[in-house]
C-alpha cells in the first residue's frame, strides 16, 4: 500500500510538472459534469443574458463547441490518467499514460461541431451532452485487485480535488474580436491563455495565412489609444481592466511593427546610419545583430536618444526635452546638464506601464505631430495626470521609441514570441499547402505558467536563466563567422579557421517533429496509419531541448542568412524562397509541390486525430514541414477553404459589460439560450 | 670540439653564491648543460621545473635538444638556472591577494590558463594580467595587516587530478586552509566599508579610464620577458567583456569574481550609471551579501520546485485522512488573512482630517476596511484591490513613523492612499502583504514570510544607521557601502535606505545565483558596458581623441564634447595592419573606409591585442569543447613578435 501511495505522489508530481512545462499540450480542467453547479464562472459581463441573446447563431454554436470540447477533453484526459495510474511504475522520463484504446476510436465530440463548420446545426450541438460522456471507466481486461480499486479511487479523489482547486479560480471571458472586414468572431478566453494561444484559435476560425504579423490589438476610443498585445501576455488580465461602459475593442489585424525588429534589426540598432546603408544590409549582418542583442547574457536595448515633445502634466502645451532610452527606463537631460549618465533624470520606468500608440493627437491634444505614443498603467482607462504623452517628429522615430520601450520592458520574451510565431506560420504554410485547413481542436486553453515573467527589477529586461533556456528553433546559429569576413591581422596571413560550416549544422535540422514530448493524447490517428510516420527526432543537441510543443521547426526563414536552404530533396519541387523578410505572406503561393500527395481526403481524418492542441506535423511527405519555405504561407488558391461568410449582424461588441463581476452560472445560462434558440426555430 | 667554460647562476644556491662553472662544448645540447649543472651542484631535488634563462637576450632556453651553438650561446652569456614556476602575488577582482606559483616561462596567455585552472575559472581567454595601480598611500601598516592567501604549496601536477563535485578542484579539499581559500574565491565578499571605497583610486574622466588599459601585459610574451620578478604583484582581471557560456553550476568562482569586478566597477564609477540604476545595484549587493552569508555554499535551489513538492506532499497527507473530501480540502486551504486597526489617509481628497482609524482586513490581494472590528462581518466601507499598485515605504524608525504609501491604479488614474502602522511588527506584515498583492500574489504565497523578514532586516539597518556608526555586523550594512562615493555626499545613509529598499522589493526573492546573474545582466545592459578606452591620435588629426574598444565595435569619442562621433563594427572590417616601426594601426572597413591612428596611452600591441582578442572571442563556437584554440588566439593577437 505504501508503494502505491508513493507511486501516486510520484505520478501526481509528474503530472503537475508536465502541466506546467507543457502548457500548450495539456487540456485544462473544465468543470466536471458533477460539479458544474459549483464551478465558478467569472464572466466579465454583468448582463450575461443580454449578451448571450445577442449572439448570432453560429457564434453560439461555436461557443458551445468550445465549451463542450473543453469538457470532453477533460474527461478524456481524466479517463486516460486514471487508466495510466494502473500502469506499473513508469519510467520517470516520460508520462506513462497510454490513452485507453477507446479514445483512439471515438473522435472527440468536438469534431462534430468544430468551429470551422459554423453551419452545423444545433442538433449537432446537443448530441454530445456532457452527461453522456462522463468519464468512462477504463476498459479492464482482468479483474482489478482490491488494492488497485482503492488506488484508483484515491487517484480519482486527488485528481478531482486538484481539478476543482484549479477550476475554482479560473476566470473565463467571452470575447468578441473584430476582423478587418468589419465582421467579428466570438470566442471564450480562459485567464490562463496567452495571446499566442488565442491567436492560434483565431487562425483556426479565420483560415488566414497565419503569418507572423497577425496580432490582437486593444483600442481605447476614449483616449484614442491602441496597443498590440504581446504574444506571451495573458489576454484576460488586461480585459478585466476595462470599465463597464468601455468602448474598447479587440482587433485581429496584421501588424508589421510587432516583429519588425527581428526582420530588420538594423533599423533599430543601427538607426544612426544612413538609410541606404540600412537598406543594403546583408542578411548575415542582420542575424549578427539579433545574435548580439537578443542572444547574449543580457538583452541590449537600442541606444536611443533624441528630442521628443512631452505633454506637460495637466497642461495643454507640449515641451521639448532630450530623452534617452536605457534598459532601466526613459530618462531626460535636465536643463544645463550634460548627457552623462549620472546627471540623467528618470522620467519613467517600465514595471507598471504599457506603451500605446496615440491616434490623431494633433486634433485631440494639439500635439505637434500625429506621431505620438503614451505610457500608462494598463488599468487607467480615462484621462488622467498619470498618463504620459510623448510626441515624435515622424513615424520612424515613433516606431523606434515604441519598439525600444517594448524591448526594455519585455526583453527576451519578444524574441521568443517571434520564434514561436515563425514556427506557427511555417506549420500552417505546410498545412494550408497540403489540405484544407482543418480544425484540430477548437478550444485548448491551457495553463500558461510560463507566460508570467518573473518580476523585474526596475524594468530591466528579463533574461532567461542560462540553464533552462529553451533552445528553440531556429537554433541559435553559431557565432558570427567573423573569421570569414575579417582579415587576418598582420603580419600572419593565415585566416582563422572558418566557422563550422553553417550548412553542416543546418543539414542536421531535418523536417519533422521534434522529440515527441510525453503526452497523454492519442498518437496519430489510426486513419493515418498507412502514412509514413514522421521522421525520428534528429540526433542533434537541439533534440534534447525540444520546444515545448509539437510544431516542427520553421522552414528556412528567408531573412536569416544562416539558415539552411531547403533540403536537396525538396529543392526541385519548390520555388526558391525570396531572401527578404518583408516579402512574407505577400508572394504568390508557390505551386503545390508535385511530390506531395493530394490533400488529405476528409476532415474527419484530422479531427479524429484527437485533441492535441497544435496539429501534429503532417506525416507525408517526411521532409515537407521544414522544407517548404515560409513564403508558402498562403495556400494554393484551389485548396484554400473559403472562409465563412462574415456575419451580417452589427451589434455592438460583446464586451460592453463591466469587468470582474461574477455572472452567475454561465453554463446553465448558455444552455438556456441554446434551448430557447432551438425552440424558436 | 673545443671545450670552454660556461658559468651559470643557480638560483637555488642563493643569491650570494657564485655562478657554477661547467665545461661545455658548442655542440652540447641544453639538456646536457642542465644535467652537468645538476651533477655539479650535488643537490638532490626535483629539477623538472627548472630551465635556463638567458639574461642578455631575455629568453628562456626551453628547447633542450638545441645545442648551445644553435642558440648562439658563448662563454660571455649570463645564464640563470631557475624554476619556471615562481610565486606571484595575485590581486583578484574581489580585492583579495593570493600567492600562487605561476609560469614565468610560457606566454602570459598560457600563464593565465594555468592560474585559472588552479583557481577553477573556466574560459581563461577572457582574463588577463595587468600591472596594478601603485598605491601612493602610506602602506607600512597596511601591508602588515593584509591577509595573503597562499596557494604556492599546491603541487603543479594537481591540475590533472580529478575534480570533485561542482567542478571544484581536488586540491581545495586537502586542508581546512585550502577550503578557506576556495570559500574566499567562490563566495562574494561582504560590502566594503565606505572609507575603503572612498580611498580607492577612481577614474575621473574617460582619459583616466584609458590609462588603466596601458597596464595590460602582453599575452604573447612570458612574465620574465616583461620584467616581472618573483613575488611581484599583478592583478588578474576579466579583460574581454564577452562572457561566454556562463553556467552557474560550473562557474562558481568565475561568476563570483566577475560579480566582484562588476561591483567594483560600479562602486568606483568605472562605468557610469544613473541614480536609479545605482540604487538597484545597491539593492542587489545588499541582497547578495545577505544571502551569501546565510547560505555559504552557492546552492541554486529552485524554490518553485520545492513549493510544488511540499504542496503535493501536504495534499497527499491530507488525502490520507479518513474522511477527507474535496470540499473539506478546499476549506482548509482558504487563504490566510491579516486583520488589525490601522490608520488611513487619502492625500488627494481635499480634506484636512488627517489619519483616521479603521478596522482593516487583508484578504487575497485586497484591503477592506470597516468602522470597527465588531462591524467587520458586514459590508466594508471600502474595498481596495492592490493588484498592480505601486507600494512605497515611508519609514523613520527613530520617530516611529511606519507609513505605507500606496498608489492604486483605477480607470480614472492613480489613487493615493497612505496606511499608517503602529509599530515595526505590524508594518512588516502589512508592507509584505501589500508588496505581494501588488504583484498579484496573496498572503498564502510562500514568499510572504521571507518578505516580512527582509523588511525587518531593512528596518534594522536603518536603526543601526541612526545610531551613528554602523557596525559591520550580520544584519546591519551601512548603505554607503553599496553605492559610489558620489552618493555618500549626496545622501545620508538614512536617506539612502528607503531608496535602496524601494529597489530591493523587486529583487528580494531572488536566489543567490539569480541575484548575481541579475547584477551582471544590468551591468551588461548599461550603455557604456564593455568599452575599453585608449587615447589615440588619428592620422591627419592634431588632437588626442579616445578610441573605445567594445566586443562588437570600435567607437571614436571626441574628447572636447565627450560624444561618440563614429562607430565602426567589426563585421564590416576588411583588414587591419600594424606598422610596428611607427607604431601605427591602420584599419580598413567595407565601403573604402580607412582609418589609421597611433596610440598614446597604451602600446599599440595592447590595442592590436584587444581587437584581435574580440575577434577571437566571437569565433568561439557554440559546440561545447573544452579545448581552447590557443594558436588562433596568438595568430589574431600576436603581431610580429609572435611565434
Amino acid at each position: 500500500m505504501d508503494d502505491i501511495d508513493a507511486m501516486f505522489s510520484d505520478l501526481l508530481g509528474e503530472m503537475d510538472l508536465l502541466t506546467q512545462s507543457l502548457g500548450q499540450e495539456t487540456v485544462p480542467p473544465a468543470p466536471l459534469p458533477s460539479t458544474k453547479e459549483e464551478a465558478n464562472f467569472s464572466i466579465g459581463f454583468t448582463d450575461l443574458n443580454a449578451s448571450l441573446h445577442e449572439l448570432e447563431d453560429n457564434d453560439l454554436d461555436a461557443l458551445m463547441a468550445d465549451l463542450v470540447a473543453d469538457l470532453n477533453a477533460t474527461e478524456e484526459k481524466l479517463a486516460a490518467e486514471i487508466e495510466g495510474l494502473k500502469v506499473p511504475t513508469p519510467p520517470p522520463s516520460e508520462l506513462p499514460l497510454p490513452p485507453p484504446p477507446n479514445d483512439l476510436i471515438t473522435p472527440p465530440a468536438s469534431s462534430l461541431i468544430s468551429p470551422t463548420s459554423p453551419a452545423s446545426t444545433s442538433s449537432n450541438v446537443s448530441t454530445p451532452s456532457p452527461s453522456t460522456t462522463s468519464p468512462l471507466p477504463p476498459p479492464q481486461s482482468k479483474k482489478p485487485t482490491k488494492e488497485e480499486i482503492e488506488a484508483q479511487m484515491k487517484a480519482d479523489k486527488i485528481k478531482l480535488a486538484l481539478e476543482k482547486l484549479k477550476e475554482a479560480k479560473v476566470k473565463k471571458l467571452v470575447v468578441k474580436v473584430l476582423m478587418n472586414d468589419g465582421s467579428s468572431k466570438t470566442l471564450m478566453v480562459d485567464e490562463r491563455q496567452n495571446v499566442r494561444e488565442v491567436l492560434d484559435n483565431m487562425f483556426e476560425k479565420t483560415h488566414c495565412d497565419c503569418n507572423v504579423d497577425w496580432s490582437l490589438c486593444e483600442t481605447n476610443p476614449e483616449l484614442q489609444l491602441e496597443r498590440t498585445f504581446e504574444d506571451h501576455e495573458n489576454l484576460v488580465e488586461p480585459l478585466l481592466a476595462w470599465t463597464r461602459d468601455s468602448e474598447n475593442k479587440i482587433l485581429f489585424q496584421e501588424r508589421g511593427e510587432k516583429h519588425e525588429v527581428f526582420k530588420n534589426p538594423q533599423n533599430f540598432y543601427l538607426w544612426k546610419k544612413d538609410k541606404k546603408t540600412l537598406k543594403d544590409i546583408k542578411d548575415k549582418d542582420k542575424e549578427l545583430l539579433i545574435q548580439e542583442n537578443f542572444c547574449g547574457t543580457s538583452i541590449i536595448v537600442p541606444d536611443l536618444e533624441g528630442v521628443l515633445y512631452l505633454k506637460e502634466d495637466g497642461k495643454k502645451s507640449w515641451k521639448q526635452r532630450l530623452f534617452q532610452l536605457r534598459a532601466s527606463g526613459i530618462y531626460y537631460v535636465p536643463k544645463g546638464k550634460t548627457k552623462s549618465s549620472r546627471d540623467l533624470v528618470c522620467f519613467i520606468q517600465f514595471d507598471n506601464v504599457n506603451v500605446y500608440y496615440g491616434k490623431d493627437f494633433k486634433s485631440k491634444y494639439k500635439a505637434p505631430t500625429d506621431f505620438c505614443f503614451v505610457l500608462k498603467h494598463p488599468q487607467i482607462q480615462k484621462e488622467s495626470q498619470y498618463i504620459k504623452y510623448l510626441c515624435c517628429d515622424d513615424a520612424w522615430s515613433m516606431n523606434l521609441w515604441v519598439t525600444g520601450i517594448r524591448i526594455a520592458k519585455y526583453g527576451v520574451s519578444l524574441y521568443e514570441n517571434f520564434k514561436t510565431a515563425e514556427k506557427k506560420a511555417a506549420v500552417s504554410a505546410v498545412w494550408t499547402n497540403r489540405s484544407t485547413p482543418s480544425s484540430s481542436n477548437p478550444s485548448t486553453p491551457s495553463p500558461t505558467i510560463k507566460a508570467k515573467s518573473p518580476s523585474q527589477a526596475n524594468g530591466h529586461a528579463p533574461k532567461p536563466q542560462p540553464g533552462p533556456v529553451p533552445q528553440d528553433f531556429p537554433p541559435p546559429p553559431p557565432p558570427p563567422p567573423l573569421g570569414e569576413i575579417l582579415p587576418p591581422p598582420p603580419p600572419d596571413p593565415i585566416l582563422p579557421p572558418p566557422m563550422p560550416p553553417l550548412a553542416a549544422k543546418s543539414a542536421l535540422k531535418p523536417a519533422g517533429p521534434q522529440k515527441h514530448l510525453p503526452t497523454n493524447f492519442p498518437p496519430p490517428p489510426l486513419a493515418m496509419d498507412n502514412l509514413p510516420p514522421p521522421p525520428p527526432p534528429p540526433p542533434i543537441d537541439d533534440a534534447s531541448e525540444a520546444p515545448p510543443d509539437f510544431l516542427p521547426p520553421p522552414p528556412p526563414a528567408a531573412g536569416f542568412g544562416s539558415l539552411p536552404p531547403p533540403p536537396p530533396s525538396m529543392v526541385n519541387s519548390l520555388p526558391p524562397s525570396p531572401a527578404s523578410f518583408g516579402g512574407m505572406g505577400l508572394p504568390p503561393p508557390p505551386p503545390d509541390p508535385v511530390s506531395l500527395p493530394p490533400p488529405p481526403p476528409s476532415q474527419p481524418v484530422f479531427t479524429g486525430a484527437g485533441a492535441p492542441p497544435p496539429p501534429p506535423p503532417p506525416p507525408p511527405p517526411p521532409a515537407a514541414p521544414a522544407a517548404v519555405p515560409r513564403v508558402a504561407v498562403r495556400p494554393a488558391g484551389s485548396l484554400k477553404k473559403v472562409p465563412p461568410a462574415p456575419p451580417k449582424r452589427t451589434t455592438p461588441p460583446l464586451h460592453g459589460g463591466g469587468g470582474g463581476g461574477g455572472g452567475g452560472d454561465f453554463m446553465s445560462e448558455l444552455m438556456l439560450a441554446m434551448k430557447k434558440k432551438s425552440s424558436d426555430h | 670540439m673545443a671545450a670552454w667554460d660556461l658559468s651559470v647562476t643557480v638560483e637555488d644556491l642563493g643569491s650570494d653564491a657564485p655562478p657554477v662553472a661547467i665545461s661545455v662544448a658548442s655542440d652540447l645540447h641544453v639538456g646536457g648543460v642542465i644535467l652537468k649543472l645538476v651533477e655539479k651542484t650535488q643537490i638532490k631535488r626535483d629539477w623538472s621545473d627548472h630551465a635556463l634563462w638567458w639574461d642578455q637576450k631575455q629568453q628562456w632556453l626551453l628547447r633542450t635538444a638545441w645545442t648551445l651553438e644553435k642558440y648562439g650561446i658563448h662563454a660571455d652569456a649570463r645564464l640563470v638556472f631557475m624554476p619556471q614556476h615562481k610565486p606571484l602575488k595575485l590581486g583578484l577582482p574581489n580585492g583579495i591577494t593570493l600567492r600562487l606559483r605561476a609560469s614565468f616561462s610560457c606566454p602570459v596567455f598560457q600563464t593565465v590558463m594555468g592560474i585559472c585552472r588552479m583557481l577553477n575559472i573556466r574560459h581563461p581567454e577572457e582574463l588577463s594580467l595587468l600591472r596594478p595601480v601603485e598605491e601612493k598611500k602610506k602602506k607600512k601598516d597596511k601591508d602588515l595587516a593584509e591577509e595573503i592567501y597562499d596557494l604556492t604549496e599546491v603541487p603543479l601536477s594537481s591540475v590533472s587530478r580529478p575534480c570533485l563535485y561542482n567542478g571544484m578542484p581536488a586540491h581545495f579539499v586537502d586542508s581546512p586552509q585550502m577550503e578557506a581559500i576556495y570559500k574566499m574565491l567562490s563566495v562574494t565578499q561582504p560590502p566594503p566599508a565606505p572609507e575603503v571605497i572612498a580611498k580607492q583610486y577612481r577614474p575621473a574622466s574617460v582619459v583616466d579610464k584609458a590609462h588603466i588599459n596601458g597596464r595590460w601585459l602582453d599575452s604573447s610574451r612570458c612574465l620574465m620577458q616583461q620584467g616581472i620578478q618573483e613575488n611581484d604583484r599583478l592583478w588578474l582581471r576579466f579583460k574581454y567583456s564577452a562572457f561566454y557560456d556562463i553556467e552557474p553550476k560550473y562557474d562558481v568562482v568565475r561568476l563570483t569574481q566577475l560579480y566582484e569586478q562588476a561591483r567594483w566597477a560600479i562602486l568606483l564609477e568605472d562605468i557610469d550609471c544613473t541614480e536609479e540604476e545605482m540604487m538597484l545595484f545597491g539593492a542587489l549587493q545588499y541582497h547578495i551579501s545577505k544571502v551569501a552569508q546565510s547560505e555559504p555554499q552557492m546552492l541554486s535551489t529552485n524554490a518553485a520546485m520545492d513549493d510544488l513538492e511540499s504542496a503535493l506532499m501536504s495534499l497527499e497527507v491530507k488525502m490520507e485522512g479518513e474522511n477527507s473530501s474535496a470540499s473539506e480540502l478546499l476549506e482548509t486551504m482558504t487563504a490566510p488573512e491579516l486583520c488589525d486597526y490601522l490608520k488611513i489617509f487619502r492625500p488627494k481628497r481635499l480634506t484636512l482630517k488627517g489619519y483616521k482609524q479603521y478596522w482593516f482586513k487583508f484578504q487575497d490581494t485586497s484591503i477592506s476596511y470597516f468602522k470597527s472590528k465588531e462591524e467587520s462581518i458586514g459590508e466594508p466601507i471600502q474595498q481596495i484591490n492592490l493588484r498592480g499598485c505601486e507600494v512605497a515605504p515611508d519609514v523613520n524608525v527613530a520617530s516611529q513613523k511606519f507609513l505605507i504609501r500606496l498608489l492604486i491604479p483605477a480607470p480614472e488614474g492613480m489613487n493615493e492612499v497612505y496606511l499608517r502602522c503602529e509599530n515595526e511588527q505590524q508594518y512588516a506584515q502589512w508592507m509584505a502583504a501589500c508588496r505581494l498583492a501588488s504583484k498579484g500574489k496573496s498572503l498564502a504565497d510562500s514568499s510572504f514570510q521571507s518578505e516580512i523578514q527582509s523588511i525587518r532586516s531593512f528596518l534594522a539597518m536603518q536603526k543601526s544607521n541612526s545610531h551613528g556608526n554602523a557596525t559591520a555586523g550580520d544584519e546591519s550594512i551601512n548603505t554607503h557601502s553599496l553605492v559610489s562615493p558620489r552618493y555618500h555626499k549626496k545622501y545620508k545613509p538614512k536617506q539612502l535606505t528607503p531608496r535602496i529598499l524601494d529597489a530591493y522589493q523587486n529583487v528580494a526573492q531572488l536566489s543567490l545565483t539569480d541575484a548575481v546573474m541579475r547584477f551582471l545582466q544590468i551591468w551588461q545592459a548599461l550603455p557604456d558596458f564593455g568599452l575599453s578606452y585608449v587615447v589615440v591620435r588619428f592620422k591627419g588629426s592634431r588632437k588626442d581623441e579616445v578610441l573605445g574598444i567594445a566586443p562588437n565595435r570600435l567607437i571614436r569619442i571626441d574628447l572636447g564634447v565627450g560624444d561618440v562621433v563614429k562607430t565602426w563594427r567589426y563585421n564590416t572590417m576588411k583588414q587591419w595592419n600594424v606598422n610596428w616601426d611607427i607604431r601605427q594601426m591602420a584599419i580598413e572597413f567595407d565601403g573604402n573606409v580607412n582609418i589609421a591612428f597611433s596610440c598614446v596611452t597604451a602600446d599599440c600591441k595592447i590595442v592590436h591585442e584587444f581587437i584581435g582578442g574580440y575577434i577571437f572571442m566571437s569565433t568561439r563556437s557554440r559546440e561545447k569543447s573544452d579545448t581552447l584554440n590557443e594558436e588562433l588566439f596568438h595568430k589574431l593577437t600576436g603581431g610580429h613578435e609572435a611565434l
